[in-house]
């Protein structure tokens, strides 16, 4: 390994997606050394604050409450607890589609189903969709507890840090084809860096760090690039984003290991505040500050490796999770408690 | 006979006799001793015995390809193959939550006595609990096994370059269970491929030799079993991903699901080691076995001492693949 610190060159991808694919097809493996590939704050769940889980936890303690939600969300800790460490069979049902959250509350007619809504802009069409459905079609019993997160907000956040060493970016795929391969256009323009957008396959990402290489090394100028043209287009989906636009209004986002990030959220408009979880339970989020332990936003700045905060592998470990990089099971972190420095 | 189950089925008395009476002797059929006595007494005429006990408590109790009782009958059998035993007896303990349905009893009582007739064994002993409602899902089956050895494997003589092939296609079983526990509307003809292994010690018989070590890849699946043994043995495992074999649809499925299927549980397939330069013979046999078509060499012990997993991968990476920690649930991202 190089130990020159300039000539790392250091590529961020932001989908949890992407990074289970590159941890997945080993493709860490087959580049030369002095490329790192960082994980950055894609994985909505792992970024989900300490507070919000807080809130579901108050709702599990009223009887009449079942929360249905995204099966990882159960191991993600809030101030004390998760979900795993509460939940009973009945109150916590795992769901893969929100739509199926309209069954099960028509299956429990004397209960109040609270939807976990966590995502970024891909799974916030679908749950916009069914909160439109909701409130015209019922069933009365079923509400939503907003953790949507936007990326640009972040992604900017992360560039305009000025300690940051990122090289390049591979661009979130499943965002690109809601919001159009537009959306992420700035990276290029405003921070004259490499930016690709790529698809999944690891054939993709070869290409796509293949293609952010020869820009980092000056064979070819910085430019922005969609290599995912079979399922992104350059405005995305336009009726997806109606639908967002239609059921969510913006606001700031707390981010687990980062903190407040503005404009970073998604909550539930006022027309549709019947349906918010918060309103309706009178729930609040009692904001704690940033954990000062954490460093997690420095590993993902690309400023630190894992082995170089204090807390990895002695007070943060995958069983006990501090911030986001440990919790991803493929987060920069549990990567490394896991592989150790075998591979990487 | 009422069709719930009470908890007076439980306590030993008229009730308890009725059950044993209609649901076991009579779908275990000729499979089950009959003399009803506390202990079953047989000869013991060979020099090596196996004994295994394993408890199920799988939900859904019934999932596609099979139900609990076939698990609990199969896992046992497996497990006595695994120590290169052809089995003999078997125990069987039911721990039943009051208010069970009987006609489901009888279903899951029968396809023990099916597989048990299709394996020549016998459930010669049992027990029967009723407990309180809520304090147990359903139904938990415990079955224990005694067979009769007739190859010894010698795991510690595994060294270097020693084949791993595993007789199946993987993960159908853990598939199976996760479509039907989270109620899944995929249009998909998988089934688990829970089934018996037992009759591999009778058929492999010549090459049986060549084979140090046989497991199933139950609970964690391939990849947990395969570091259980990298961590005994004292070697690296070297998997080859364009050599494991899958149905497409498994992928596709946990694709999805965002769950890995290396770490899904298989009830129906063995991973043998198999000393070097033998692998080829031994999937020869097994390939001319009906079910065992896809059979694969799948990977090798190397001369490296990390007791790790690897796997090359289909683009010519490399990725440790490390023991199951904690629950697999789907993801989101």
């Amino acid at each position: 390994m190089m130990n020159d610190d300039k000539k790392i060159i250091r590529i961020l991808e932001v989908c949890g997606t992407h990074t289970q694919a590159i941890v997945k097809s080993g493709i860490r493996y087959i580049l030369p050394n002095y490329v790192k590939l960082l994980s950055g704050p894609g994985c909505p769940v792992c970024v989900t604050s300490e507070s919000y889980i807080d809130m579901a936890m108050d709702l599990l303690s009223n009887e009449e409450v079942i929360l249905a939600t995204f099966g990882d969300m159960l191991k993600v800790k809030g101030t004390f607890y998760s979900l795993f460490e509460k939940k009973t069979k009945e109150n916590v049902v795992i769901l893969y589609s929100p739509e199926d959250a309209i069954v099960l509350a028509q299956k429990n007619p004397e209960k109040k189903v609270v939807f976990l809504a966590v995502g970024f802009e891909t799974t916030a069409p679908i749950i916009a969709t069914t909160i439109k459905n909701v409130q015209e079609n019922g069933p009365d019993n079923l509400f939503f507890l907003s953790a949507l997160k936007r990326m640009e907000p972040i992604l900017r956040f992360i560039l305009e840090d000025d300690r940051n060493k990122i090289n390049g970016l591979i661009c979130p795929g499943h965002v690109a084809s809601v919001l159009g391969s537009d959306a992420f256009r700035f990276i290029t323009e405003d921070f004259h860096l490499p930016a690709v957008v790529c698809g999944f396959e690891a054939e993709d990402i070869k290409k796509g760090v293949h293609l952010l290489l020869d820009q980092i090394d000056g064979k070819s100028p910085v430019s922005f690039a969609n290599l995912y043209e079979r399922c992104v287009r350059t405005t995305g989906n336009k009726l997806a984003k109606d639908y967002m636009e239609e059921v969510f209004y913006i606001e700031d986002g707390y981010w687990r290991g980062i903190g407040k990030v503005p404009n970073s959220a998604l909550g539930l408009d006022k027309k549709y505040q019947n349906l918010d979880a918060k309103y309706k339970f009178g729930v609040k989020e009692k904001i704690i500050p940033k954990p000062s332990a954490c460093q997690c936003g420095e590993i993902i700045l690309g400023l630190k490796t894992p082995y170089e905060c204090k807390q990895f592998a002695v007070s943060c470990t995958p069983e006990n999770p501090l911030g986001p990089c440990m919790i991803s099971s493929e987060g920069a972190c549990s990567a490394h408690y896991k592989y150790g420095k075998v591979v990487f | 006979m009422t069709n719930k189950i009470t908890l007076h089925h439980g306590d030993g008395g008229v009730k308890t006799n009725a059950l044993i009476n209609e649901v076991f002797l009579k779908y275990y059929g000729a499979n089950m001793d009959v003399s009803l006595s506390d202990a079953f007494i047989f000869d013991v005429k060979t020099s090596k015995l196996a004994y295994t006990t394993d408890s199920f408590v799988v939900q859904p109790l019934f999932f596609r390809g099979g139900d609990i009782g076939k698990l609990a009958v199969c896992g046992t059998l497996n497990d006595l193959a695994t120590a290169g035993a052809k089995p003999y007896y078997l125990s069987a303990s039911f721990m039943i939550e009051e208010g069970f349905d009987i006609d489901v009893l009888c279903k899951i009582a029968q396809s023990m006595g099916d597989v048990c007739k299709e394996n020549g064994v016998k459930i010669v002993t049992g027990d029967t609990k009723v407990v309180e409602k809520g304090s147990v899902d359903g139904l938990f089956i415990n079955t224990s096994g005694i067979g009769v050895v007739a190859e010894s494997f010698a795991p510690s003589k595994i060294e270097p370059e020693d084949e791993i092939i595993i007789t199946g296609t993987i993960a159908e079983h853990g598939t199976a269970i996760l479509l039907d526990r989270y109620d899944l509307e995929i249009e998909t003809n998988i089934t688990s491929d829970c089934c018996a292994l037992s009759h591999l010690i009778t058929d492999l018989d010549k090459v049986l030799p060549y084979i140090k070590l046989m497991k199933d890849p139950t609970r964690g699946g391939v990849a947990t079993v395969l570091n259980e043994i990298a961590t005994n043995v004292g070697y690296n495992v070297e998997l080859i991903e364009n050599r494991i074999p899958m149905n497409p649809q498994i992928k596709a499925i946990n694709d999805i699901l965002g769950i890995d299927p290396f770490y899904l549980a298989c009830e129906g397939r063995m991973i043998l080691v198999v000393k070097n330069g033998f692998g080829k013979r031994v999937l020869q046999k097994l390939r001319k076995l009906r079910g065992y078509e896809n059979a694969q060499s799948i990977g090798r012990f190397t001369n490296d001492y990390q007791k790790t997993v690897y796997l090359k991968t289909s683009i010519g990476g490399k990725r440790v693949m490390p023991s199951l920690e904690g629950q697999m649930v789907p993801r989101i991202c």
